[in-house]
């Protein structure tokens, strides 16, 4: 079992993780999630980290200050408090200015970080490279931008399709992006005198809808869809390289619930390649899924049931990813913003004693409140009582 | 009119009131928190009062009177501690709706309080929050809880 236990880190007080093959971390704005995902990240590739970072001509001048700026994002060395930060991965100590000090060895990528900034990742439509970005702008997200370009580059190089594509996600999943996030447009490589750039076109028409004229929600996918194709790639090989673990900042950024159905469904996809998977959400419907696959599980149900909840065709493939998506570890973690700490609410129980726990972390509180006005409110009416 | 007066003087209720949560069983006592015990006005076990009357009838659990500190009238939670799944939905609308037309006949007296209606869980629950069943419960005028109700000492709005 992997562990990380953080104190005084940020707005981290004490937090104590466990991960599973799952891990869904919620909490309001500002509790933590983030820095804990890319210090996650920090553990598990280092020696990558200040490889890329080297690459990159940054210079922290082994000072762990500058380290923490140059890696979490500017202004960021503030959230180490010197004497009173303590990180412990998987029960050992760490001390993060002997990362900042000694080089470690140079290890291939084991953790493939989607950050929630990812729309700024596309400029007019093209990934930018990891130098387009200020030297205070957050790794994750330089490294994020980075790796989409290179894809691009290398494996679309050429002018077409980049979805739907016949060796990219299972037929299953381009019927349900096609219906829920493109509108059946296709996402074309284009080219406007000898600037490559990603459009939105029909296969029929000639015309094409550039990057600015995109949904809110299409110019949050698209980067979203690249970090997958990059995570699965066109061959028999289940997973990229030596990746293992899968960050996801935010999945539901800008989409529709139904389209959230279907980045949920494509998380299960993971999952079932092996990569351990590390969301954050602010999101119901991503515990919902939780919550049904844990129950679904203890009741014996089979996948069948599974794809009727995510409106998934009934295909050999589709049952086979939902059986793996039940066997499947599956944790949840509450980061308070008011205590600083944190608290495992796996069980996701909705009758629960403590609020944080039946209200999951504050995505469903709202909903018990309006439940608890409406309730009251039609308990007493005028026209109720002369029934 | 008190709690106790409007129990006592309802057709086969006179002698189920109850001082705090007696008339509660047992096993549905610790389903209620109230936050300051000296508050509670007296309980009223409904299903058995009106076992003998209505054998059939899909008889509601309890009724607890309350006086919030900050109120100046008795409170009525009325309670049914019951199964929380999707089988048991109906059988708990089904007294919801046996509960409101009772109140508007013999239980007159007692539909003159403000009042909640709720469902406290017996076991784990199986619809959350969120369901579109506790929205359904709540547009009924029913406020599905976990297995344990707390009654706040102050209420709102009173």
């Amino acid at each position: 079992m992997k562990t990380l236990n953080i104190r005084n880190l940020g707005q981290i007080k004490r937090a104590k993780l466990t991960f599973g093959d799952l891990t869904v971390l919620v909490g309001p704005q500002a509790s933590g999630k983030s820095i804990a995902l890319q210090l996650l990240k920090l553990m598990v590739d280092a020696g990558q980290v200040q490889s890329e970072m080297g690459k990159y001509g940054l210079d922290w001048e082994r000072s762990l200050p500058n380290f923490l700026d140059a890696y979490f994002g500017e202004g960021m060395k503030s959230i180490w408090r010197e004497g009173k930060t303590s990180i412990k991965w998987e029960g050992k100590g760490v001390d993060l200015s002997q990362i900042a000090k000694h080089k470690r060895p140079k290890k291939d990528e084991t953790l493939f970080f989607i950050p929630a900034q990812r729309v700024l990742t596309l400029r007019d439509g093209w990934p930018r490279p990891f130098t387009d970005y200020a030297p205070g702008d957050p790794f994750a997200v330089r490294e994020f931008s980075e790796r989409l370009r290179v894809l691009v580059e290398q494996e679309f190089g050429a002018s077409g399709d980049l979805f739907p594509q016949e060796r990219r996600l299972k037929r299953e999943f381009r019927d349900l992006l096609h219906e829920h996030v493109f509108s059946n447009f296709h996402l074309k490589v284009d080219k406007v005198r000898s600037q490559k750039r990603l459009v939105l076109g029909t296969q029929k028409s000639s015309e094409s809808l550039p990057y600015m004229v995109w949904s809110a929600g299409q110019r949050e996918f698209v980067p979203l869809l690249l970090g997958f194709y990059w995570l699965m790639p066109p061959t028999k090989v289940k997973r990229r390289n030596a990746i293992e673990w899968v960050v996801l900042e935010e999945l539901e950024m800008g989409l529709h619930p139904r389209a959230i159905a279907v980045v949920v469904l494509l998380v299960l996809e993971l999952l079932k390649r092996g990569y351990r998977v590390c969301l954050s959400t602010h999101s119901p419907q991503v515990l919902d899924a939780v919550w049904a696959l844990k129950h679904l599980k203890t009741n014996g149900a089979d996948a069948h049931a599974v794809l009727r909840m995510f409106e998934a065709e009934d295909t050999q493939p589709m049952r086979m990813l939902a059986d793996t998506a039940m066997e499947k570890e599956l944790r949840v973690f509450y980061f308070d913003g008011k205590t600083g700490r944190t608290s495992d609410i796996s069980d996701l129980d909705p009758s629960a004693e403590e609020e944080g726990d039946s209200g999951w972390g504050g995505l469903s509180e709202f909903s018990g409140r309006a439940n608890r006005a409406v309730a009251h409110s039609a308990a007493n009416a005028e026209p109720e009582l002369s029934k | 009119m008190s709690f106790k007066k409007a129990v006592t003087k309802t057709p086969h209720l006179e002698n189920a009131w109850k001082p705090g949560l007696r008339a509660l069983r047992a096993q549905d006592r610790p389903h209620l928190e109230p936050e300051d015990t000296q508050l509670l006005r007296g309980s009223v076990d409904v299903d058995s009062a009106l076992q003998g009357e209505q054998a059939n009838a899909h008889r509601w659990d309890f009724a607890i009177g309350y006086r919030h500190a900050n109120w100046q009238k008795d409170f009525v939670y009325w309670v049914e501690v019951h199964t929380a799944n999707d089988k048991e939905v109906k059988v708990v609308l089904n007294k919801l709706r046996w509960l409101k037309n009772w109140l508007v006949g013999e239980g007159k007296f007692l539909n003159a309080f403000k009042r909640d209606f709720v469902w406290v869980s017996s076991d784990a629950t199986t619809f959350t929050l969120d369901a579109p069943q506790s929205k359904q419960f709540a547009q009924l005028g029913l406020l599905h809880k976990g297995r344990v109700l707390r009654i706040p000492s102050v209420r709102p709005n009173p």
